[in-house]
């Protein structure tokens, strides 16, 4: 507690000095080649037994849908070639190590949401070994975190360069009352508690700021269950957490949402202020939920802004 | 002008130099267990009093040109009472300097007494050269008889603080055959003088010469009280000596630098480090960062008591108040076998034992708190000193928070803090004089109470915020230690017991912790002079404590489950109530034998901790050598090893503790010079090699549980450092209250390394080692701290007329840092943050830190209390420093943090 405390105070003033300054580049300001998103269908596979064999493989096993949310606007369209690898080591940012890594897709697209059909649990690596077993083999937690294979996905447009990691969970029902993840799924935003529909941009006029909410999830957050490192049962329960993104000014948070270690939940309550000078334009927004277990999906909203 | 001549001599305020602690401190190695007097922060019981006056010769040059003069001697009298060394302070030139000093020489006083054992002491000495007119035809006995007497008495007191002045002349007139009086321990005189006019002249070190008129009636008796101007600050006094040293390096603060040192805010911990060995802390935090060592790894006490919590509010001021303290020792390293429990130095604050002559007290206000002191004799023997202070920005942050409809926000931070400190056994009665003179046992004590509150509450809540937030913290400890000082003979015993209660609580959403802490411990410390070559030192270091949480708080990730990456879940509530138990023991024994010019101390620690499961033992053998090449320059140098127990709550139960934890320990050696330049003039310098192994670290390894699981250990003892350096130290201390200028420069030159054996922990939150980026592979190299160059200035000039000018430069070589190296982005979806590419590991710093900090104190005298202001200013030139650096978030641009833009705070403080 004393540690904890000088530690503390400490982190008090250089937060403090942080809120000083200020860097230029805003997260939730877009303005050239991102991966704001990935999101497989299924966000996570369970076998129905935890013995490793050939039938519990062969579930996990099963074709998954894989989406990116790619956005570069300042690429007028340009293509962005894509290339999209699993591996075991989940250091391993860019799948570098060949031996372990499988090659799930690869091709070109532009900005938009990227969508592919994969199956991450067959692939296999050197020696014809399942990418599966090399990911346990690779985990310290020996897979009470469930297996979490990295699937990294490696965009490039002219100079620019993303590798965008995004671990596939797959389970077995190590404890008592594990259920497979529901993707999460936002029920819609409001803009100074007004509906914004997902078909036509709302007109927005001057300097704001705008508040913009997200309709209520809690009753969408799940309960659920995960192994403890002593192999109890532990009961968790999910607080969703929304990125916001926007082609033009800033969102007061660039993140909302989550549970700090006290259990206090965070509001999905941002406001976002249109750049200072800028002109009449359609401004396009994205708000990306994640349910902090591998389940995450997204949102698109457009606005005509006029100043 | 006959040609007479008379050479006459003032004793004066002995007892204004000896009253200073850091003089009467520990006697010289040759006298009696001086490691244990200084437990006792021994004081003077007995001042010395001169037996012998040799009248000096006026110098033949002088006399014919008909000149006078007033030589201002500093006396070293050694225990015996002879002197030992005598010093002009301000040379009068014409042979009076010479004549005086010879004279001098032949003196012989009583031995003064500091606890009750004759002790070398320093007094200041005014030898006055006078002319006299040719006397008169002597009267018959007649005409003496029947001449009338007027009486004069009364009682000299400080202006400004009510200090009685002992030591003073009074007389009537510059006739050197008149009558005079010498002032008393009370500061109390009876002179008798014919009557009439008397033109009333007070001479005593360290005031200005007093002077009056008084009419004096035939047959009666005047009663006056004289309140004398100090030639410096009020209340001050003039550290004339130090202590023997005889570990390798120990510097000492005196209560006066640790108040007036600039650009720390008065605060006793903060002034050490403007010493050599200690790197600069971010911004204005007091962490002690001494030789390569981490924060925790120095330990600080109270008269030998561990302080539990140093820092007030999030490393705000320490708790040891400047006002209570005496002097502050630190020890870099190569400290003895009675100290342990710290693998880097050694922080002992020395409390300040209550007036014996009146009531004094002051008030201080500053930005942050105010408080007071208070000290004063209770009676015969037995004194009583005090002091709190309490903060009060609670009251004045809710003035300046924003208020918006809808929301509440509350900040409610507040301290306090107190000492209380009873003396006895000074009592110096017909009985215990005897017995004393005969050999006879002699004890003296004193009860100490300290401790500390502070709390932190915040509220933030309301539809506009980002969440409804709450945190309540408070943490609170008290310790009662007696001391009790037995000395007879050549034998000496201070024993200190102790007992502590600590208490911390904290809320955090629905996050609980109580704790509860007891503890009881014992110092034993016997030392024995078996012969003027040979002094040995023995005792015993124990300390029990046992600490009980009750814990409430969501299941935390990684201790109990394998966190998703940028997991926010909510986690089902955990209930603990957890209690542990430990004992910390040291034997330890060391002896200081003289061989020839040589001093060799050789000593060992032998460490054993109990503490759950846990049963740890280490050894630690020490070493320090001094070699008196001169009068004046002494060879040093120590090797020896050390130990530091985690504490208690780190042996608690896995997941949350690491109940097979091992001592931490370290090698410590160094090797110095040091030379006194000048009676006022030292320099020390001293090269150091550091190497820490067992240290904590954390978090630990993953381990497999046997049945089934694996767990992340929280702490393991992987830590590992190694510090080499070099240490100038260069003192100008004021030769006497006249002198105006003071100060000291520091430099050191240092490479720290830090980090951990092993690989990288899986989940690094590491608090020590790599903690300042990179790619996270690297588990050793510089370490944060290191800074290669530290160098500090500090100055202080006495302008005159209560002004007082204090100033304090620094510079420091930046902190390390890994270079970001970006050439693509590295995103972890899941986390929704990027990662760095980086170049090599600490392979920049930040830009070189420099600051330049400065103090004006201005005090008004009164009849009987002074009235001090002081404008402390950080960063006077508001150099803007780089105290850390950060990237974007998208790891492309390096960003700087800036330090603490110019600062001043103002001060005021009534003292009487």
């Amino acid at each position: 507690m004393k540690a904890l405390l000088h530690t503390g105070g400490l982190l008090l003033l250089a937060l403090a000095s942080f809120a000083c300054v200020e860097p230029e580049d805003k997260p939730s300001n877009v303005h050239d080649l991102r991966v704001l998103g990935v999101s497989t269908e299924k966000p996570e596979l369970i076998a129905s037994t935890c013995d490793q064999t050939p039938e519990a493989f062969d579930e996990l096993a099963e074709e998954l849908t894989y989406r990116a949310l790619l956005v570069d606007p300042a690429g007028e369209g340009r293509p962005i070639q894509y290339t999209l690898w699993a591996c075991a080591d989940q250091d391993d940012r860019t799948c570098k190590n060949e031996k372990d890594r499988a090659l799930l897709a690869e091709g070109t697209t532009v900005a938009g949401e990227l969508t592919l059909s994969i199956r991450p649990g067959a692939a296999r690596v050197a020696d014809d070994k399942l990418l599966l077993e090399r990911v346990l083999e690779e985990d310290a937690y020996k897979g009470l975190g469930g297996i979490r294979m990295p699937l990294v996905l490696r965009a490039v447009a002219g100079n620019e360069e993303v590798y965008a990691q995004k671990l596939m969970v797959f389970w077995c029902p190590v404890v008592e009352g594990m259920t497979a993840n529901v993707q999460p799924v936002l029920p819609g935003l409001r803009v100074d508690d007004v509906a914004w529909p997902e078909g036509e941009p709302l007109e927005l006029s001057g300097p704001g700021p705008f508040v913009v909410t997200a309709d209520d999830v809690s009753a969408l957050e799940e309960s659920y269950v995960v192994p403890g490192l002593r192999l109890q049962a532990v009961h968790l329960k999910e607080a969703w957490e929304i990125a916001w993104y926007s082609t033009l000014g800033e969102f007061s948070l660039s993140e909302t949402g989550g549970a700090d270690f006290g259990g206090q939940e965070g509001r999905h309550r941002v406001e976002w202020e249109p750049a200072e000078g800028a002109a009449a334009q359609e401004v396009t927004f994205w708000a990306v939920v994640r349910d902090g277990r591998g389940g995450s999906s997204w949102l698109v909203r457009r606005a005509r802004w006029n100043p | 002008m006959s040609p007479k001549s008379k050479a006459r001599s003032a004793l004066t305020a002995a007892s204004l130099l000896l009253a200073s602690p850091a003089l009467a401190q520990a006697p010289q190695a040759d006298a009696p267990t001086p490691e244990a007097a200084a437990q006792a922060q021994p004081v003077m019981t007995k001042p010395p009093a001169l037996l012998q006056q040799v009248e000096a010769t006026y110098p033949p040059e002088a006399l014919a040109a008909g000149l006078t003069a007033s030589v201002r001697l500093i006396i070293t009298i050694a225990a015996d009472g002879s002197v030992s060394d005598v010093l002009p302070t301000e040379p009068a030139g014409h042979g009076f300097d010479e004549a005086a000093i010879a004279a001098v020489r032949q003196f012989r006083f009583s031995p003064a007494e500091v606890d009750g054992v004759p002790a070398p002491v320093q007094v200041e000495y005014v030898y006055h050269f006078t002319l006299a007119a040719p006397p008169q035809e002597a009267p018959g006995p007649e005409q003496v008889q029947a001449a009338p007497k007027a009486t004069l008495t009364g009682q000299l007191i400080s202006r400004g603080s009510r200090s009685r002045v002992a030591g003073a002349t009074v007389r009537c007139g510059d006739d050197p055959e008149a009558p005079e009086a010498l002032s008393d321990a009370d500061g109390r005189f009876t002179l008798e003088v014919p009557p009439g006019e008397c033109a009333v002249r007070v001479v005593a070190s360290g005031f200005q010469l007093y002077q009056t008129k008084e009419q004096l009636q035939a047959n009666e008796t005047t009663e006056v009280n004289f309140f004398l101007a100090p030639t410096a600050g009020a209340l001050e006094t003039v550290v004339r000596s130090e202590r023997p040293k005889k570990e390798v390096v120990r510097r000492t603060i005196t209560r006066q630098e640790a108040q007036k040192t600039p650009g720390t805010f008065g605060d006793p911990i903060r002034v050490i480090q403007t010493l050599p060995g200690v790197a600069r802390a971010p911004f204005i935090s007091g962490q002690l960062l001494v030789r390569g060592s981490n924060p925790g790894q120095t330990a600080t006490m109270m008269d030998g008591v561990s302080i539990p919590l140093l820092f007030h509010l999030l490393g705000g001021p320490s708790v040891v108040n400047a006002e209570f303290i005496d002097q502050l020792d630190f020890f870099p390293g190569g400290y003895g076998s009675q100290y342990g429990r710290a693998v880097g130095g050694i922080v002992e604050v020395g409390t300040r034992k209550g007036a014996a002559d009146t009531f004094h007290g002051s008030v201080k206000v500053d930005l942050l708190d105010a408080g007071f002191f208070l000290e004063a004799p209770v009676t015969d023997g037995i004194s009583v000193a005090a002091a709190a202070r309490r903060s009060y920005i609670d009251t004045l942050l809710p003035l300046v928070l924003p208020k918006d409809e809808g929301s509440t926000l509350s900040v409610v931070p507040r301290y306090w803090d107190y000492q209380v400190r009873v003396d006895f056994g000074a009592k110096r009665d017909a009985r215990s004089e005897a017995e004393a003179q005969a050999g006879g046992a002699r004890s003296t004590g004193y009860v100490m109470a300290f401790g500390s509150d502070d709390q932190l509450r915040l509220v933030s809540s309301g539809p506009e915020t980002e969440r409804d937030l709450s945190v309540d913290t408070h943490t609170l400890f008290h310790r009662i230690k007696g001391d009790w000082t037995y000395r007879k003979g050549a034998l000496t015993s201070v024993f200190t017991p102790y007992v502590g209660y600590d208490g911390t609580s904290f809320k955090f959403g629905a996050a609980k912790q109580n704790g509860v802490g007891y503890t009881v411990g014992a110092r034993e410390v016997l030392g024995l002079e078996l012969s003027s070559e040979l002094t040995v030192r023995t005792g015993l270091d124990l300390v029990y404590e046992h600490q009980s949480f009750d814990v409430e708080f969501p299941a935390p990730e990684n201790f109990e489950y394998v966190a998703f990456p940028g997991a926010e879940s909510v986690g089902e509530l955990l209930v603990e109530k957890i209690g542990l138990g430990s004992f910390d023991g040291a034997l330890f024994v060391e002896a200081d034998l003289k061989v020839g010019k040589f001093t060799f101390t050789p000593g060992v620690r032998g460490n054993f901790q109990r503490a759950g499961d846990a049963r740890n033992v280490a050894l630690d053998p020490r070493l320090w050598v001094r070699f008196e090449a001169t009068e004046r320059t002494q060879l040093k140098g120590s090797l020896g090893l050390y130990s530091q127990p985690a504490e208690t709550f780190r042996f608690i139960t896995l997941p949350y503790g690491n109940p097979e934890l091992a001592y931490q320990r370290a090698f410590q050696s160094s090797l110095g010079v040091e030379h006194r330049l000048t009676d006022v003039f030292n320099v020390d310098v001293t090269g150091f090699f550091n190497r820490r192994y067992n240290n904590i670290a954390a978090p630990g390894e993953l381990r497999s549980l046997p049945k089934g699981g694996v767990i992340q250990v929280p702490y393991s003892n992987q830590g590992i450092g190694r510090a080499l350096g070099l240490e100038v130290m260069v003192k100008k201390q004021r030769a006497s209250a006249s002198d105006r200028w003071s100060g000291w420069l520091s430099y050191t030159f240092s490479q720290s390394l830090d980090g951990r054996t092993g690989p990288a922990p899986e989940q690094n939150g590491s608090d020590f080692g790599g903690g300042f980026g990179g790619n996270g592979d690297e588990t050793y190299g510089l370490s944060p701290f290191d800074q290669t160059h530290i160098l500090t200035l500090v100055s202080n000039y006495v302008l005159g007329n209560g002004w007082e000018l204090g100033g304090r430069f620094r510079y420091t070589t930046g902190r390390p840092t890994t270079p970001i190296n970006h050439t693509f982005d590295l995103y972890q979806v899941d986390r929704n943050r990027f990662n760095g590419t980086y170049g090599p590991y600490a392979s920049s710093r930040t830009s070189g830190f420099h600051q330049l900090d400065m103090r004006l104190d201005k005090s008004w005298q009164f009849q009987s209390w002074t009235l001090g202001v002081y404008l402390d200013v950080q960063n006077l030139y508001n150099a803007e420093n780089v105290e850390f650096t950060f990237n974007d978030y998208r790891q492309r641009r390096e960003y700087e943090v800036p330090g603490i833009p110019i600062l001043p705070v103002v001060g005021v403080k009534g003292s009487f």
